[in-house]
């Protein structure tokens, strides 16, 4: 097992193929993007059927990557999220066979 | 009066109120999602079609033209106007005011589905270019924000991480309410009313009710937007959804007025006019002006300003439309 970093990003769906760009830039070789249903933030409640423009809609964006890459990738992440509505963590994890990442 | 009663107590309208009203009695009942955005397609691409063939039945005149610049002038003008009204009278800095008035200067083309039943309800022809004119309304106004944004120094230094060139352009020219309309208008047109007629028992004999379910969710999706965000909103901000569209009627009823439109037509351009994108430019805006609230301008548009068209507005535009043409 080798040791990892996960990044977790929400983000608004309208945002999110800059973010795979951004992830692409950096050289993270893989990521997947998920529908998010609803949540709440900013003293505001959301959820995925509200408009039928679907610009209020948020994905979920995970990808793991070495500690390097995924650091270089975190500044741009900035950059997106002083923009756009969302947030990004990131976890320590253990992955198997760290030659795909 | 008689026009006020029959738009308010038509099906599609009763069916609005229906799916509002269990919004915010906050009932559980949804239309799927996919479903929706069907009936979206399916609805501008009949809305298209129909506007195409009446089209090509007569030829391209200049009167034709004239409302076609109508359009496009309204479209550039009414966010500059909004613009100004907001930052007057809200506390909304120049970015979300801009994007804003961006929504108020595009249309909803689902309240001029519902101006064209009223319309056909009331005893008045329209044109088959009013769809064209709603296709060219859609992005002007998205022009004019941008411009009014960016004076003020509500432009970025540098792009937002991850943006592509020519991402913006692709969302306002190319999004799907605009290649379904135009694609259609222009298959509508092609194809005449001969070639059309094996696909009219679907894009018409079916429209009606697709309307009606339609409108239920989008007053579903009014009634949910307006009680998440409604605390977003100031009175004075809620006021402007409501007056702006007034304003806007205003404006285009002295262009009808000074081409010489006949009434159906008039009250098309008003309505268009007075309507607010809830499709389009939000999608824009989240590229555009990011930093822009959606809470505000999407509530605003969906929330308030949709509703109030469809119920009260719509008779409004059509008596102002009867007035100018001195048929009330």
């Amino acid at each position: 097992m080798t040791k990892h970093l996960r990044i977790e990003l929400i983000i608004e769906r309208m945002a999110h193929k800059r973010a795979c760009r951004v992830l692409e830039a950096a050289g993270m070789t893989g990521y997947t993007v998920l529908p998010a249903m609803a949540g709440y933030g900013n003293s505001k409640r959301w959820s995925r059927d509200t408009d039928l423009s679907a610009s209020g809609d948020m994905v979920v964006i995970i990808s793991v990557g070495d500690e390097a890459k995924v650091r270089a990738t975190m500044e741009q992440i900035g950059d997106l999220l002083g923009a756009h509505i969302g947030i990004v963590t990131t976890t320590e994890v253990d992955v198997l066979r760290p030659g795909r990442f | 009066m008689d026009v006020a009663i029959s738009t308010l107590l038509s099906p599609i309208i009763l069916f609005f109120a229906l799916g509002m009203g269990a919004a915010l009695l906050r009932s559980q009942m949804s239309v799927p999602e996919a479903f929706a955005k069907g009936m979206a397609l399916y609805l501008m691409m009949a809305i298209g079609l129909k506007g195409g063939v009446e089209m090509s039945k007569n030829p391209l005149t200049m009167d034709v033209i004239l409302v076609l610049g109508a359009g496009i002038v309204l479209s550039f003008l009414i966010p500059a106007i909004a613009f100004a009204c907001l930052r007057a009278t809200t506390k909304l800095d120049r970015v979300d005011a801009a994007a804003t008035a961006a929504h108020y200067g595009s249309i909803s083309i689902v309240t001029f589905v519902a101006a064209t039943e009223a319309v056909r309800l009331s005893g008045l022809d329209s044109g088959g270019h009013l769809v064209a004119v709603a296709a060219l309304m859609e992005t002007p106004a998205i022009i004019t924000a941008l411009v009014l944004a960016a004076r003020g120094g509500g432009k970025r230094e540098k792009p937002v991480a991850g943006s592509e060139r020519g991402e913006l352009v692709r969302e306002v020219f190319l999004n799907a309410s605009i290649v379904v309309l135009v694609g259609a208008l222009i298959v509508g047109w092609i194809a005449g009313e001969k070639g059309t007629a094996s696909v009219q028992p679907f894009f018409v004999d079916l429209f009606q009710g697709v309307l009606c379910l339609f409108l239920l969710d989008m007053g579903l999706s009014a009634g949910r937007g307006l009680r998440q965000g409604w605390r977003q909103l100031s009175p004075m901000t809620v006021g402007f959804g409501l007056y702006m569209p007034l304003i806007a009627a205003a404006i285009a009823a002295g262009f009808a007025y000074a081409i010489g439109m006949p009434a159906g037509d008039a009250a098309l351009l008003i309505t268009l006019s007075a309507s607010a994108s809830y499709i389009a430019v939000p999608a824009a805006m989240r590229l555009a002006l990011p930093e822009a609230k959606p809470s505000i301008y999407l509530t605003l548009s969906l929330g308030v300003t949709f509703p109030f068209n469809v119920t009260i507005g719509i008779p409004i535009y059509i008596f102002l439309a009867l007035l100018i043409t001195g048929q009330s």
